[in-house]
């Protein structure tokens, strides 16, 4: 090696070696701070992506049209036996479209008979996907309504049908959603009509299994599975999907929202919702029994800052 | 100006354009399902890639900015994976001298233990610090994926953009030989 020692390359070396070290501990710095006060550096990924995302958004709605148009192109190929399908179909629907339509009539009599009003708090908006998670290892959507939309961590997402999962990281302009496939979500639900309850625990699979069932005897392949409202994590009664059998004989979730295809996504209103401000919040009750009923206020004040 | 700076510099602003693309088709939300199949870490590819050939094209600060704002897009630990991919291509740069003699097929089993020796450490913090640390299987095709993409990337960094090995004549701005 021919290294004519110039001046400049004495210093530089050590210079770089600095920076290169000082560069790692800032990395690992944050990587720690993100494993001990995630909420907070959490925070801090949603406004950026919140600030950098929709700057995007007006390459990333024309490409991902383009791309979607050419897979339907690729669908044409097979049109013929598609158009059988939907012949097929459209019969056994039109059977129950006529079934529905007379128990509509029978429900609204019920209905008016028992003078209900549906629930007024779930109302919903509406947002747009903008971006996935943009890994295979999770599973979530951005979409383009935040805080500035009212939306608050912790409510319920669904598309036209089923739940598609849970808010979780707000910024002004965005929010994300943590899918009910991701393999940190988990939902209490029932299991209609045998009214068991369990918990839908996300694997990072298509399908994700039901956990913690009391008596899987009393499950059948194809119950309907709604949300149970246990824990006041969602509203009762949303539809998540179907009871599936895999072949090793586990039960799983066959979810009723389309994720292959998510565009419109409705953000349920839910006041109800327990608000999680703090890391310890979700075991630990709200305020802690208070075992010296006297405590000074200013010192409450310092703690209560500290926890925040 | 020199053109031998603006070419430094025009290289390094493509290295962050192109980041900026690979992150901007990882997010496109084609197809939202799960699925049990990952693409290749093409960022990753291209960052070594460049560090064997031209280390003046991926200063070590400008790696640490782009992957530490792909791990904020790409929902992974903020910071890890990024220090990770940092210390790998300061290593390959250090042996940039030596491996300059080298054949392809060598640069290519250094760069596959490399990827491999990182994901090991990622996945042991990951599995010791974090309550769900992702599928191990999606790693492994992630990571045969990468080593698999690798002579792609660097036959597309020689042929399109020129990113080719400093010959022995080669001198930087200041007359010092590369």
């Amino acid at each position: 090696m021919a290294k004519n020692g110039t001046n400049s390359e004495a210093y530089t070396t050590p210079l770089r070696r600095l920076l290169l070290a000082a560069v790692i501990l800032c990395l690992l710095g944050l990587f720690f701070i993100w494993r001990i006060d995630s909420p907070r550096v959490e925070r801090f990924r949603a406004a950026v992506i919140d600030r950098v995302l929709p700057s995007f958004d007006w390459a990333m709605a024309p490409v991902t049209a383009t791309v979607n148009l050419a897979r339907d192109f690729r669908s044409y190929q097979r049109i013929y036996e598609q158009n059988q399908e939907l012949r097929r179909e459209l019969r056994q629907m039109s059977s129950w479209k006529e079934a529905a339509l007379q128990l509509e009539q029978e429900n609204a009599k019920l209905r008016d008979l028992n003078n209900v009003r549906l629930d007024p708090r779930l109302t919903y908006i509406t947002g747009v996907v903008l971006a996935d998670s943009g890994s295979p290892f999770r599973q979530s959507l951005l979409i383009n309504v935040g805080s500035r939309d009212g939306i608050v961590d912790g409510w319920a997402t669904m598309d036209g049908t089923g739940l598609v999962g849970r808010v979780s990281g707000v910024g002004a302009n965005t929010s994300r959603v943590i899918m009910l496939t991701d393999a940190t979500s988990r939902i209490p639900a029932t299991i209609q009509p045998s009214g068991q309850r369990a918990l839908i625990v996300g694997d990072n699979s298509p399908a994700p299994p039901i956990d913690f069932l009391e008596n899987p005897d009393q499950v059948r392949p194809g119950d309907r599975i709604v949300t149970s409202g246990d824990g006041d994590v969602f509203p009762p009664g949303l539809l998540i999907g179907q009871v599936a059998q895999d072949p090793g004989g586990r039960l799983r979730t066959r979810p009723a929202a389309d994720f292959e295809r998510l565009e419109f996504l409705r953000v349920l209103r839910d006041h109800g919702a327990r608000r999680v401000s703090n890391p310890s919040a979700l075991i630990l009750p709200e305020t802690p029994p208070t075992a010296a009923p006297t405590t000074e206020p200013d010192v409450d004040a310092t703690t209560s800052e500290r926890e925040n | 100006m020199d053109p031998g700076l603006l070419k430094t510099w025009g290289m390094r602003l493509l290295f962050v354009f192109l980041a900026l693309i690979i992150q901007f088709f990882h997010l496109l939300p084609l197809n939202p399902a799960p699925s049990q199949w990952a693409g290749p870490d093409v960022l990753v590819a291209i960052i070594f890639a460049w560090s064997v050939r031209r280390p003046d094209y991926v200063p070590m600060l400008l790696v640490a900015l782009v992957m530490l704002m792909a791990d904020m897009m790409l929902q992974r630990p903020p910071g890890l994976w990024a220090v990770l991919v940092v210390c790998a291509a300061e290593w390959l740069k250090s042996r940039e001298r030596r491996q300059r003699e080298s054949t392809f097929v060598l640069e290519w089993l250094t760069f596959a233990s490399t990827l491999v020796v990182i994901t090991m450490i990622y996945r042991a913090v990951t599995m010791l610090l974090m309550p769900s640390p992702g599928v191990l299987g999606l790693s492994l095709v992630q990571l045969l994926m990468t080593i698999a993409i690798y002579p792609v990337v660097v036959a597309v960094s020689y042929a399109l953009l020129g990113v080719r090995r400093a010959a022995p004549g080669d001198v930087d701005r200041f007359g010092k030989p590369i």
